[in-house]
């Protein structure tokens, strides 16, 4: 699925220069479950923003499926994300002035789904993370686990190979985070996925194939855990 | 649709920035509209005085300069003395006992218990009738016509030395008795009776105004005294509002045989005008007509529509450079200030939802796809200014029509619609009318949509400088804000 060779990434700050990622060299197997730890500002966040090509390396390669992300247009690169990858955030990022099914039709939008195959399939998505009752519901009407949920839902409604998390249980509560972590690991092993999720939570991360830890841009990969 | 369902929730997230941004747009071009409208007032107003002042579809006006003044033994210069000869019928004169004396071929009678009624032109050297036809042949000349303007002054004394003479005027004008589409019943309209044939070019018949007929008392049918002549009411006429018409037609060989001109004038009056009315073939050969006429008529004044216009003064001229300067400027200066605001107001929003667009980005929405969110957001701001402006402009447009004061304007005159002075100017003689003229001002279709075009032009500016904050975005860089 990824192949990553010496990917650095630099960011101008004033007169000097700030190396978020140093060289890191990383395969990820299609299906794989990878859990990225690491303090805060540590490089994390940066890897997966390769990842999903929301960002560019400075240096080094990113290969999806063999196509390097670098070399894509600007163009391609959105059209990739709208077919192959879906995001989870931290804040969960969802539009505030449309409902919960609104939200699960938009990651359909770029893929001119039409509007009777949109209302079609986002009832299932719904119904996956268990909030088929709230698709009517604003953000603002829904608890912090069902805005996750409902992110959860919109990333998966598109059916990508790839889910990217970005600390999806950070703003939750601890019996709120069991749940959306054993929901994705439901999805993961029932549709397939890749999943490659960021976390600074070891007992989440120790629930995924391999765990990785970035240190100061340096990516390390730990033993695969022994559950696997 | 996805579209108009995001479009429709995020205005009512902000709706109190949309409504700001809409009601800016609609001061500005409601603004415009009302100058728009006061100024289409003015223009018509403007177009009613040439009208009333020129006589409607009539380009340019020829009249006969004024005479030279005679010189008295003293050497000073003074217009000639108003004494027609005898030939020309009695005369008024005072006689040696101090009193008024009506002669008549030699012969006086005291003027106690008698009128004194002259029909006489206006101070101006009269044109020859053959003038007209000439000037009707001309290249570009759609048409001419004739007149011969008249005053009727009848003076009467009392029969006893107790009371003061009584003064009565009204004004006459011979015209021709065919139909043309230029001169003073070009734009009349007959309420009784009927028009002029050509049987009646030199019967005693009169056409009288119907403001003076009501004030006088006269239908068709009734008799009317011209110079002692009586002649039959045969129609009573109307011409457009605002005109300043002449009381009485009749037909112009009558008023040549009638009227009495002053020795300095040649002291007749027949087979002569002393205004020709004359219709260009277009617009643009107006220029050359006057050209042409004055070419011909070297010692007569000719006159064209648009060169008495620049001679208006009056309120009205205010009100027409005030729209066209004042009015226009602030109107301008407004908008672009409705422009900026509704500008930056689009930008800072755009800024503030930069993380909602981060993410879009990530859901792999094309940026096309988020401008045209942001774009048609705006234009539907601009939609609401437009309507709102619209109706601004109207509400304007009611209360200048309501508030506005009725405008004068004054100008020179080929015509002279009563015995006043005549002011010399130049070896110029012409005289001086005045026409009141409400300002109504009116909204075309053309002014509407020129104000939808700058609402939504404001609106879409304003878009799309959102919009290019849009496209420059960074997706990463994005969401960070939201963390």
């Amino acid at each position: 699925m990824y192949k990553l060779t010496g990917v650095t990434k630099e960011y101008q700050k004033g007169r000097g220069v700030v190396g978020a990622l140093q060289g890191v060299d990383l395969t990820i197997a299609d299906g794989e479950w990878l859990a990225v730890q690491g303090r805060t500002g540590h490089g994390k966040s940066t890897l997966l923003n390769l990842l999903g090509g929301l960002d560019r390396a400075t240096g080094g390669t990113v290969e999806l499926d063999g196509t390097d992300l670098s070399a894509l247009r600007e163009t391609q690169l959105t059209r990739l994300r709208a077919q192959s990858i879906g995001f989870i955030f931290q804040t969960f990022n969802l539009i505030p002035t449309l409902s919960a099914a609104e939200n699960v039709e938009a990651a359909l939008i770029p893929l001119r789904v039409s509007q009777a195959g949109r209302k079609a399939r986002t009832p299932g998505a719904l119904e996956s993370v268990g909030l088929a009752d709230r698709a009517a519901h604003l953000p603002t009407e829904l608890s912090g686990g069902q805005q996750q949920r409902v992110a959860i839902a919109r990333a998966l409604v598109k059916e990508p190979k790839v889910l990217l998390a970005d600390e999806p249980t950070g703003n939750l509560d601890e019996d709120t985070r069991d749940d959306i972590i054993g929901l994705l690991e439901h999805l993961w092993r029932d549709r397939g996925l890749t999943l490659i999720l960021v976390t600074h939570d070891t007992s989440i991360a120790r629930r995924a194939q391999r765990t990785g830890v970035m240190t100061n841009g340096h990516l390390t990969i730990r033993q695969e855990s022994p559950n696997r | 649709m996805f579209f108009i369902t995001y479009l429709r929730r995020e205005l009512r997230r902000r709706m109190r920035q949309a409504v700001f941004i809409a009601l800016g747009l609609a001061l500005g071009v409601g603004l415009v509209v009302t100058v728009a409208a006061a100024s289409a007032g003015v223009n018509k107003a403007e177009s009613g005085v040439l009208g009333a002042l020129y006589g409607v579809g009539t380009d340019i006006t020829v009249t006969g300069n004024a005479p030279p003044p005679h010189y008295s033994s003293s050497g000073s210069t003074q217009p000639a003395k108003a004494t027609p000869p005898s030939k020309n019928g009695p005369t008024l004169q005072i006689s040696p006992g101090g009193g008024a004396q009506i002669c008549d071929n030699g012969h006086c009678v005291n003027a106690a218990g008698h009128t004194y009624d002259r029909l006489v032109p206006p101070y101006q050297e009269p044109i020859s009738a053959s003038t007209v036809a000439a000037v009707a042949r001309l290249h570009d000349v759609a048409a001419a016509a004739g007149v011969l303007t008249l005053v009727d002054s009848a003076i009467t004394y009392p029969a006893n030395s107790a009371g003061s003479p009584q003064l009565a005027t009204f004004t006459v004008d011979g015209v021709g008795t065919e139909h043309t589409p230029v001169g003073p019943l070009a734009a009349a309209t007959i309420s009784s009776g009927h028009f002029f044939t050509a049987a009646d070019s030199h019967a005693g018949v009169a056409l009288v105004d119907s403001g003076y007929a009501a004030s006088n008392n006269l239908k068709t049918g009734s008799t009317i005294s011209i110079n002692q002549v009586r002649f039959t009411v045969i129609g009573i006429v109307t011409q457009p509002q605002d005109t300043s018409p002449p009381d009485v037609y009749i037909p112009l060989a009558r008023a040549q045989t009638l009227a009495t001109a002053t020795k300095n004038l040649g002291g007749s009056v027949a087979n002569t005008v002393n205004l020709i009315y004359v219709a260009a073939a277009s617009a643009a050969d107006i220029p050359v007509v006057q050209h042409e006429i004055s070419r011909r008529l070297p010692g007569d004044i000719v006159t064209a529509a648009g060169s008495l216009a620049s001679q208006v003064t009056g309120s009205l001229s205010s009100a027409a450079r005030l729209t066209s300067d004042l009015g226009k400027w602030v109107s301008v200066l407004v908008l672009i200030a409705a422009f900026a605001v509704a500008s930056l107001l689009t930008m800072a929003a755009v800024a503030r939802r930069a993380a909602e667009f981060g993410t879009l980005k990530a859901l792999g929405w094309p940026t096309c796809r988020i401008i045209a969110q942001v774009l048609g957001e705006s234009l539907a701001t601009g939609i609401a200014g437009a309507a709102a402006g619209i109706g601004l402009g109207f509400a304007g447009a009611a209360i200048i029509a309501a508030v506005a004061p009725r405008l004068s304007a004054t100008a020179p005159s080929s015509t002279i619609g009563s015995m006043q002075q005549v002011i010399q100017a130049g070896g110029t003689a012409l005289g001086n009318r005045t026409v009141v003229v409400p300002l109504s001002p009116s909204i075309t279709i053309g002014v509407i949509v020129l104000a939808v075009i700058l609402a939504i032009a404001g609106s879409l500016l304003a878009g799309a400088l959102g919009s290019w904050r849009i496209a420059r975005l960074r997706p990463a860089g994005a969401l960070t804000l939201v963390a």
